[in-house]
């Protein structure tokens, strides 16, 4: 498989990644502006798992409804994160 | 005797064949032990379902009674039948055994039974891990059997709410065990759930299509999805819960702000949905019934199933229904009362289907039909008076009252109504027998009868609290009734015994097919079917049920697969026929439910922390350390067990089509898994979210330990992927040596882990120490469950490889590891900023 350098791109890419979300930390930024920071610690996570799902699990080599699968677990997560902590606000 | 039939999509029909001498290979014969300890064979474990579970319906009705003499007059504590404390075990024992280890266990024995031969399959997916649900099952049974002499057993209600479920108020070990019982039923269900889907999506017969499926397998499909990810957030509400008696978080503290809230979520998150996986197999065994004596398909088949997978959907949007006198908000009540409305509106679609169908037919009130028609009457009544409680200014009234338990015993004793009429309706085809009519009959008067003195009554009562044996003196007279009602209905459930029991020591030889108009595949085959099920390979190509001979088989699969895929894996596999020896028999699932059993009864001895001394505690650590080493080498044993089950992928296989069965399995495994770590990350910003998001820091003081770990598990997804490259390249040398890299880095993980929480311990921060360090811990923790368990399979993979397996084509066992290593990875990278950082 010539795939591997592929794979071998990703691995950097998520070990940057990684490393930004906690500069961001390091930075300060939680302490200046907490949702900005949130929120772009929270979209490198997503990027991250989408792209191990994506390559390393195969998925986007996979029939789409294995990644609905996927997606509906992840939905229910939402809703039941989502709507329990609204109902306490 | 078929000559009736028409041609009809679902299922077609076919000509019975006479039963095929073919011997049970290999297997024990019926009547010796043994063959009930080792089969696999989705019939024998149908049966197994079947009978175990009317086990418990003894057992659950034995404690209905109690509770009910208990009832005949309003009582001070202490007076009576019943202690205090054992009525409150029985009302929630009660309750338990009838949801958990009743109802759905019975149905998963008619869908065992049934749902292979209506699509056409010689038996599930995966027939070894079929065998150990119900194992799993049966331990989780004995546990809560067990529960009652440890002590006490769970006296808090069925639903278990918080805080009453912690040890400072129920410190009894058998609550720990009853607890601990639920985790293995969840996991029992897990497993059977992971199989269904994967069978029924992808071991169809060729030509039959999900919209020719019989609604039964259509009913069993929509239920063993909602089982997949409903038991895996109880799967997580209860392993909190253990956690907090065992190991002593404080998730569910009395004085954590929304701990008791938090519990209420995850419960009815499980909860509602449940109430229509027990209701949905009984609907789908009502819509056969239905039709066949009626002589009428249903009417708006589409729209029924339409209908169905609906609610599917929306029951996981309804759940605080159950909340409306919980301290959540005004606004997110009057959202819920409107999903509430909602799901009621294609579950009107359904019944107004199942009347119009009867309407149009000519029927015949044969006994199954008795008790499917009483199903629906009864279910009506439940629907109407759950209305009521879906309004939230009624519900303020009508909460925590006996007109709840009215409700649900209506619709739920209404599902088991439904799934009587099935047991009637297949006992024919599961034992060879016919039952006696009028014995049948009769049953079905006593029961209709003395389910509506029992029941109805309540309603009437409905002032009574709930779970409280006292009352006001005026519904004495109501309670009586109720009370003489439960007796009727017992004796209803003993006539039911005695018949079917009669009847298989010496009823009449049942005919293949003992019902015109029967339209589904069971009734193509002798009664009892054989055990390959069929005479040949089932077809649906040409429009109705035809058994195909083998060479036949590959043409007729090679077209069946082209037709509905795109035809990548048909050339394939074709010409698999009757060269492959498929294997029925294997020891390995019912010991590791015995060690499973052994397990949990250890460690239920593990009170916040410690094991009780003397002798008693020496027990309940041999028995965990014992059970532990067990589980481990029966579970090797059987990955290392030769073990050959039919392929999947032969006919119809949509949406899955060359997704291979085992795979597909671990996919769908994962997405349950994604809601069981889901619930645990859910649990944590729902319990910040009540704290104040913002006040609350993470646990560790610096992030970069984790950071670590970040790179070290990133690094280890990355060495998996090279492991298969190198299988692909037939290298032997590089698959071990990816995997022991692998494996060394999963050990750095862990030991990085294990310095970070050394240090927290001895700065004193414990799981106890606040709210917040027990979600750090137990969300970490239950990650690091995981990182173990799969660095167990990577030494056990290392192992194999090194004995040159994988480098021979065969290297699907590393892409799978790899697909549940990667979800790893990908639940750390959440776990990391969340725990560490923000
Ligand atoms: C149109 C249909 C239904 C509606 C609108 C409805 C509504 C409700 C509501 C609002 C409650 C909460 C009552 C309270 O605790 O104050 C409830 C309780 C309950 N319902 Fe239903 N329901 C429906 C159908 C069903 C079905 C089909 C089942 C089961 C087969 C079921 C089983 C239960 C159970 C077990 C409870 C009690 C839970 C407990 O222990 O607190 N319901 N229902
Ligand atoms: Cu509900």
């Amino acid at each position: 498989m010539a795939r591997t350098k592929l794979y071998t791109g990703i691995y950097v890419a998520l070990f940057v990644i990684a490393t930004m979300q906690v500069a961001v930390e390091q930075i300060g930024l939680l302490e200046s502006s907490y949702m900005l920071a949130l929120g772009l610690i929270t979209v490198f996570s997503l990027v991250k798992a989408v792209v191990v799902a994506g390559y390393f699990q195969h998925l986007v080599w996979e029939p789409r409804s294995v990644t609905y699968v996927m997606l509906l677990g992840f939905v229910g997560f939402l809703a039941l994160t989502v709507a329990a902590s609204y109902s306490i606000l | 005797m078929t000559d009736d039939n028409q041609p009809r999509t679902d299922g077609g029909t076919a000509t019975a064949l006479p039963g095929d001498s073919h011997d049970d290979d290999h297997l024990p014969p019926r009547w010796s032990l043994k063959r009930w300890l080792v089969t696999t064979n989705h019939k024998d474990v149908g049966l197994l379902y079947l009978a175990t579970a009317m086990f418990f319906l003894v057992f659950g009705g034995v404690l209905a009674l109690l509770i009910r003499a208990q009832m005949w007059s309003p009582r001070a504590p202490g007076t009576g039948v019943l202690s205090a404390m054992a009525y409150n075990q029985a009302v929630s024992l009660h309750g338990l055994i009838m949801v958990f280890w009743f109802i759905s266990p019975f149905a998963t024995g008619f869908a065992n039974y049934i749902v292979p031969l209506q699509i056409g399959a010689e038996d599930l997916a995966f027939p070894r891990l079929n065998a150990l649900s119900y194992w799993l099952y049966l331990a989780s049974g004995i546990l809560v059997f067990a529960s009652f002499f440890q002590g006490s057993s769970f006296a808090g209600g069925w639903t278990l709410y918080a805080p009453l479920n912690i040890p400072a108020f129920m410190p009894s070990i058998g609550a720990t065990t009853t607890v601990f019982a639920i985790v293995v039923f969840c996991a029992s269900i897990t497993v059977g759930g992971v199989n269904f889907l994967t069978t029924i999506h992808r071991m169809r017969a060729p030509g039959l299509t999900m919209r020719s499926l019989p609604l039964f397998t259509w009913s069993w499909l929509l239920t063993a999805w909602m089982m997949l990810l409903a038991f895996a957030a109880l799967l997580a509400a209860v392993m909190i819960l253990l956690s907090d008696r065992m190991l002593g978080t404080t998730y569910f503290a009395a004085t954590t702000a929304g701990g008791s809230v938090l519990w209420t979520h995850l419960f009815w998150f499980f909860g509602h949905p449940e109430v229509y996986i027990v209701f949905f197999p009984a609907l789908g065994a009502m819509a056969e019934i239905f039709q066949t004596f009626s002589g009428n398909r249903i009417v708006g088949r589409k729209w029924f199933i339409v209908s169905m997978v609906l609610v599917a959907l929306q029951s996981f949007i309804v759940w605080m229904h159950h909340m409306f006198l919980t301290s959540i908000n005004l606004e997110v009540k009057t959202l819920f009362m409107a999903t509430t409305i909602g799901i009621s509106l294609p579950f009107d679609l359904m019944v107004f289907a199942l009347i119009y169908t009867l309407i149009k037919g000519r029927i015949r009130w044969d006994t199954p039909m008795l008790y499917a028609f009483g199903a629906l009457v009864l279910f009506i009544v439940g629907g109407i008076t759950g209305v009521f409680l879906g309004a939230v200014v009624l519900d303020y009234e009508f909460r925590g009252t006996y007109w709840v338990v009215a409700h649900f015993h209506y619709v739920m004793v209404s599902g088991v109504t439904g799934l009587i009429a099935g047991l009637f309706y297949w006992f024919p085809k599961m034992t060879g027998k016919t039952y006696d009519e009028f014995l049948g009959k009769l049953s079905f008067a006593v029961y209709f009868t003395g389910f509506n003195l029992l029941y109805f009554p309540l309603f009437l009562a409905w002032g009574t609290p709930r779970r409280v044996f006292a009352y006001r003196p005026e519904y004495v007279g109501w309670h009586r009734l109720a009370s003489v009602g439960a007796v009727i209905l017992g004796i209803a459930f003993l006539l039911i015994i005695y018949n079917l029991a009669k009847s298989i020591v010496a009823g009449d030889d049942a005919a293949a097919n003992p019902w015109p108009y029967s339209t589904t595949a069971e009734w193509a085959v002798a009664s009892p079917p054989p055990i390959e099920n069929f005479p040949g390979k089932p077809s649906y190509v040409s429009g109705s049920l035809e058994f195909l001979d083998d060479d036949a088989t590959a043409a007729a699969a090679a077209d069946g697969g082209t037709a509905a895929t795109d035809g990548g894996h048909a050339a394939l596999e074709s010409g698999h026929g009757d060269d492959v020896h498929v294997d029925h028999a294997s020891y390995w699932p019912v010991t590791i439910g015995l060690f499973t059993l052994v397990t949990a009864l250890g460690l239920s001895g593990l009170q916040v922390g410690s094991y009780p001394s003397g002798l008693e505690g020496l027990f309940y650590q041999g028995a965990s350390v014992l059970g532990v080493v067990g589980l481990l080498g029966s579970i090797t044993a059987m990955g290392y067990e030769n073990f050959t089950a039919h392929e999947g992928g032969l006919g119809e296989a949509w949406p899955f089509e060359g997704v291979e069965n085992t795979k597909m399995g671990m996919w769908v495994f994962l997405a349950s898994d994604v809601v069981l770590f889901g619930a645990f990350i859910g649990a944590a910003i729902f319990l910040r979210v009540a704290y104040g998001w913002t006040q609350w820091h993470p646990i560790p003081h610096n992030p970069i330990p984790g950071l670590v770990n970040t790179y070290l598990l990133l690094t280890s997804s990355f060495t998996v992927i090279l492991a298969l490259v190198a299988a692909q390249k037939r290298s032997r040398k590089g698959v071990v040596a990816s995997l022991t890299l692998t494996f060394l880095l999963g050990l750095g993980f862990l030991a990085n882990k294990a310095i970070e929480w050394v240090v927290l311990f001895s700065e004193g921060t414990g799981l106890d120490s606040s709210v917040r360090a027990s979600t750090y811990y137990l969300t970490t923790g239950l990650h690091m469950g995981h990182v173990i368990a799969g660095l167990l399979v990577t030494a056990y993979l290392i192992w194999r490889a090194w004995n040159g397996a994988y480098t021979d084509g065969n290297d699907e066992t590393l892409e799978y590891f790899g697909l549940y290593w990667h979800f790893v990875d990908i639940v750390w990278l959440f776990l990391f900023p969340l725990f560490y950082i923000v």
